[in-house]
């Protein structure tokens, strides 16, 4: 992607999420109250993490067919990225979680599947540590890079539809599917996401730029 | 087909020229039951029974699995490489795993009951899902041991690799074995049971389509 407009529009976009979602409307609902907020904050960080990801695995799936290091250095620097957007989805998820379900962390599937991602990334991660060989490294890293999104996909995306959740929106208890994103709210959540994935993939190619910087040298 | 037998069948010739790796995964298994059998000191609720089990199963499984490439990552791979279609080579490791972890879960079973004593409700459900356990388990196992072979002998890097990825079917098939042992109905559980052997099914096809890009050098 070339030029500023998008990086310009990314910023406009959270920063429009993070003013708004302060200071705009929310529906007042028992148990959630003023927390409800957390959804501009917190859900976005989800669907830009599962963009990332899949831009990641969609480089490895070409390193694959065809080496080379620019496309091995995308698939890395995507997983990293979506990497911290889960880190950031899990501290603001586990606040939030201390003051509507009275805890850090719960026995949640969504929990559950969010530690398994971070696990299989950081052990992608390790794996390409313990190569040296960068072709070999590609190849190793996008087999188990394939490997794992398709286990994350089935961990995150289908398993708890098979059991109960305390999320809001699963197995019955209050959630944002009751009064499905008011209309204040589903333009500031939709910026947040749109804006999430902008800034996550300027992260991405400063990184990968800064990467191949240091390479060259 | 001749090919598939013939790989099979060198495996088992060649595992059992060392048969110190039967005895050592075997003397493993002893060693961790009789450590829970000491930290608890009486008899186990269900609960803790399937989730001691498994844990140990889990454990002994990527012991015994990550020995299938270990000493010919390099050397023997080359003879292969002009005898044999990758594919052939993968499944028949799968199948020869796939053998070696259904009987070391019924070892582990014999050796776990004999110290924690039986309480298997339905035995026939029971051993339903240790056979879905070690095909599910030989498929995703295979591959990892061939990832983590090729990529030098890190000893943490099997278990860190494989261990997530196992996940979405621990967690499927200890709900199923925790309803085996307390009484089970094939009615209830089919569409877990079909959840199980889905996610076997799809490692298996992960690993089939994968292993061709790990080897070639």
């Amino acid at each position: 992607m070339k030029g500023i407009w998008w990086k310009v529009l990314g910023i406009i976009l959270v920063a429009y999420s993070i003013i708004m979602g302060l200071l705009g409307e929310v529906p007042r609902l028992d148990i959630l109250n003023e927390t409800i907020r957390v959804l501009y904050y917190h859900v976005p960080m989800w669907f830009s993490m599962i963009a990332m990801m899949l831009l990641s695995v969609i480089f490895s799936i070409l390193t694959l067919g065809n080496y080379s290091f620019n496309r091995d250095l995308w698939a890395y620097e995507f997983a990293r990225t979506g990497f911290l957007l889960s880190s950031l989805g899990l501290l603001t998820g586990m606040f939030w979680a201390q003051f509507t379900w009275g805890s850090f962390w719960t026995n949640d599937p969504k929990l559950n599947g969010t530690a398994v991602t971070m696990l299989i990334y950081l052990a992608y991660f390790v794996l390409r540590g313990s190569v040296e060989d960068p072709q070999k490294k590609a190849r190793l890293a996008g087999v188990y890079n394939i490997f794992a999104f398709v286990m994350m996909i089935v961990f995150i995306g289908i398993l708890p539809r098979l059991t109960d959740s305390l999320h809001p929106g699963n197995g019955g208890n209050p959630g944002f599917n009751q009064y499905d994103l008011n209309s204040d709210m589903r333009p500031i959540f939709y910026a947040a996401v749109v804006g999430w994935i902008l800034i996550g993939l300027w992260i991405s190619q400063l990184r990968s730029r800064f990467i191949k910087l240091s390479h060259e040298e | 087909m001749k090919k598939l037998w013939q790989v099979i069948s060198l495996n088992f010739r060649l595992e059992f020229r060392e048969r110190r790796s039967y005895f050592s995964i075997l003397i493993y298994v002893l060693s961790t039951v009789y450590l829970a059998n000491l930290v608890f000191m009486q008899s186990l609720s269900i609960e803790s029974w399937n989730a001691f089990f498994w844990v140990i199963f889990l454990f002994a499984a990527v012991q015994a699995a990550f020995r299938s490439f270990s000493y010919e990552a390099d050397q023997r791979f080359l003879l292969y490489y002009g005898m044999i279609a990758p594919e052939k080579l993968i499944l028949g490791k799968i199948i020869y795993n796939f053998i070696y972890l259904s009987l070391l879960a019924l070892i582990t079973v014999l050796v776990f009951g004999f110290f924690m004593g039986f309480p298997i409700a339905s035995p026939l459900a029971f051993i339903t899902v240790l056979i879905l356990a070690s095909l599910g388990f030989s498929a995703i196992l295979t591959l990892v041991a061939a990832i983590a072979a090729k990529a030098g002998n890190n000893p943490a890097l099997p278990a860190i690799l494989s261990i997530p990825l196992l996940y979405p079917q621990i967690l499927t098939l200890s709900k199923l074995s925790l309803r085996g042992l307390s009484g089970f109905s094939w009615e209830v559980n089919s569409s877990l049971l079909i959840v199980l052997a889905l996610l076997a099914l799809v490692s298996l096809l992960l690993s089939y389509l994968l292993f061709p890009y790990l080897w070639r050098d």
